[in-house]
């Protein structure tokens, strides 16, 4: 069952024979979108596989399905921001960072303008491979300047995004992941701009997360905690703007960090962290878990996880390897 | 003038391609529908059209744009012997070599797709730089018309164009279907033939499933000098499989258990059966 749920993040196409798959993000983005005439939903031909499908059905004057046209979405995205319209652009993680750098950087970024750009499929999570796989997005988004980095760790905070998108007063990139199995009930919760979130309490080690590793981090914990090892656990939803002190804080306190993500280890969260670290002066044990700066391929989420290390044992393992060092 | 028993040798090969297709997409899923419509146009290419080099490949370069299409050279190069269908069997399975959307390196593949609208453009500098070299291979790229969305694509166009380079074949599989539908409904891009012979290619519109005119047409492709050459082939998803057509018109993916694999199949063996008496008879 997982294997084919996956296939239907992975591809666009009737669906007959599953239950459908939870959308807080889409319902969101329509519910906020009737309060706001102002927003405007864009899509490159990935409508059910962005949620953007009910957006199409509920508000149909404020949707446009631009077809396999990336960068004249962002275009038109920003031609429409410009005078005053709040467009949400939609795709995969890959197609939406990589393709269209230059059209987000002169069209939303330097302009500051009110552009939410909306991926789906974030890192190695697709059956696609190399070129549906997003493992720079965060590294190239977090260097264009003016534009902030959320990403939510499930769908409890599906809905809380695009109430995010719309407080930050520029452009925006959500790093989005469909569930890939009907999840049992979820209470929707919220976080703030530049907060990350303590998921559980520790004083040994700090492993600073995002994503799809949030899940992984919290089950590497409970293994190290069989063992004697107490993790705090920080959920890093806001990855730009960065919460700078409770990273010092972590840092000051367990002196000790892992970070772990699904991107490369070059330019993503874990190089956020260590930035941070070293411009304050501070030694400490420090291991980033990512991809191993590699081309990956495709799969199943769970099987990608696992032979490219991201998973709870290797964040577990990595964890072991900083406490050592610490002595 | 044609030759009638080629047309129907090669109608067999399309009817045993599309057989291939299903057994590989039957065991999780894939792009069934797509290289099912395909299989006339693979046939051709694979068993008439690419000529072959001396050691066991083609002279001539295939370029596959839309890299999920990539069912439609799997299912070909079974019946040439380059890929065994227990190989096949592991399309879409964790830790296979037969990928949805392959990689280069990938026995088959030229270019790594499966982000749409970049074949084109490889094509055209693949070309130029065969010209440039003063070798005779042809380069011939497939991509859908969906593709045609993408800017890059008619990039691509205009310098093939710009460069007269009569060595180069585009094939668009022109389906009118992309992962949210219709295209003609999402963003419309007919009409194909005359945007393309605007920007300077001899078009020709045909039908993808028809084999005597897709060797017709790439006959003419060969013989065109001084412009590059396209050929508009038009499909619908199942073509070739009536049964499938009807029960699932719009499959751009198609799940496990979404149709009846087996009925299909039977589909295509009464098909084989009779051609393979006329050729017999």
């Amino acid at each position: 069952m997982n294997e084919t749920l996956t296939q239907l993040e992975a591809a666009d196409f009737i669906n007959r024979s599953f239950k459908p798959l939870p959308k807080a993000y889409g319902d969101a983005l329509v519910e906020a979108a009737r309060a706001d005439p102002r927003i405007v939903a864009l899509c490159a031909d990935l409508v059910p596989p962005t949620e953007t499908d009910l957006f199409r059905d509920e508000l149909p004057e404020r949707f446009h399905n631009v077809g396999i046209a990336e960068a004249n979405m962002i275009g038109m995205a920003g031609g429409m921001a410009r005078c005053g319209e709040i467009p949400f652009c939609h795709s995969f993680c890959a197609f939406i960072t990589k393709r269209v750098l230059d059209q987000i950087t002169m069209q939303a970024a330097y302009p500051n303008l009110p552009v939410k750009i909306v991926g789906f499929l974030p890192g190695i999570a697709t059956l696609l491979g190399v070129s549906h796989q997003a493992i720079e997005d965060v590294a190239i988004m977090r260097s264009v300047p003016n534009m902030a980095i959320f990403e939510p760790s499930g769908p409890e905070y599906h809905a809380t995004m695009v109430k995010l998108a719309l407080d930050w007063d520029g452009p925006v990139y959500l790093r989005m992941k469909r569930p890939e199995t009907t999840p049992d009930e979820f209470t929707p919760r919220s976080l703030e701009i530049g907060k990350g979130m303590i998921r559980r309490e520790g004083s040994d080690v700090t492993i600073i997360t995002s994503g799809l590793c949030v899940l992984e981090s919290l089950k590497a914990a409970d293994t190290l905690a069989k063992e004697g090892i107490e993790s705090r656990v920080i959920d890093m939803a806001s990855i730009k703007p960065i919460d700078q002190t409770l990273i010092l804080e972590s840092a000051a306190r367990t002196g000790a960090i892992v970070t772990a993500e699904n991107h490369n280890i070059i330019g993503g969260l874990g190089s956020a962290v260590a930035e941070i670290i070293v411009e304050e002066g501070i030694g400490l044990s420090f291991k980033r878990v990512g991809i191993r700066d590699q081309f990956c391929e495709g799969g199943t989420t769970s099987f990608l996880m696992k032979k490219f290390g991201l998973n709870s044992s290797a964040i577990a393992m990595a964890t072991r390897q900083v406490l050592e060092k610490k002595g | 003038m044609r030759n009638d028993h080629r047309v129907l040798d090669l109608e067999i090969l399309a009817a045993r391609i599309r057989r291939n297709v299903l057994e590989i997409c039957r065991q999780r899923g894939g792009y069934a529908a797509q290289g099912v419509a395909l299989s006339d146009i693979s046939a051709c290419l694979y068993f008439d059209e690419l000529r072959p080099d001396n050691e066991g490949w083609y002279h001539d370069r295939f370029v596959l744009s839309n890299g999920h299409d990539a069912i439609m050279t799997y299912a070909a190069l079974a019946e040439s012997g380059h890929y065994t269908m227990e190989e096949l069997r592991t399309y879409n399975a964790d830790g296979t070599k037969v990928d949805q959307s392959p990689l280069e390196g990938q026995l088959g593949f030229e270019i790594t797709a499966g982000s749409l609208g970049q074949g084109p453009s490889q094509a055209a500098g693949l070309a130029w730089g065969f010209r440039q070299q003063g070798m005779d291979q042809r380069v011939y790229c497939l991509f859908s018309d969906g593709e045609l969305q993408e800017g890059n694509v008619w990039e691509g166009i205009m310098f093939a164009a710009h460069q007269k380079l009569d060595n180069l074949c585009f094939i668009v599989d022109n389906n009118d279907m992309q992962a949210s539908g219709h295209a003609g409904d999402v963003m419309g891009v007919e009409p194909v033939d005359e945007k393309f012979t605007a920007f300077g290619f001899r078009a020709r519109r045909i039908s993808g499933t028809d084999m005597a005119e897709l060797l017709d047409t790439f006959e003419e492709a060969r013989n065109t000098k001084g412009k590059p050459f396209v050929m508009i082939c038009d499909t619908r998803l199942w073509d070739g499989i009536d049964c499938l057509k009807k029960a699932l018109p719009m499959a751009h993916y198609t799940a496990q258990s979404a149709i009846d694999w087996n009925k299909g199949i039977k589909e295509i063996e009464t098909t084989l059966t009779r051609l393979e008496a006329k050729r017999d008879g």
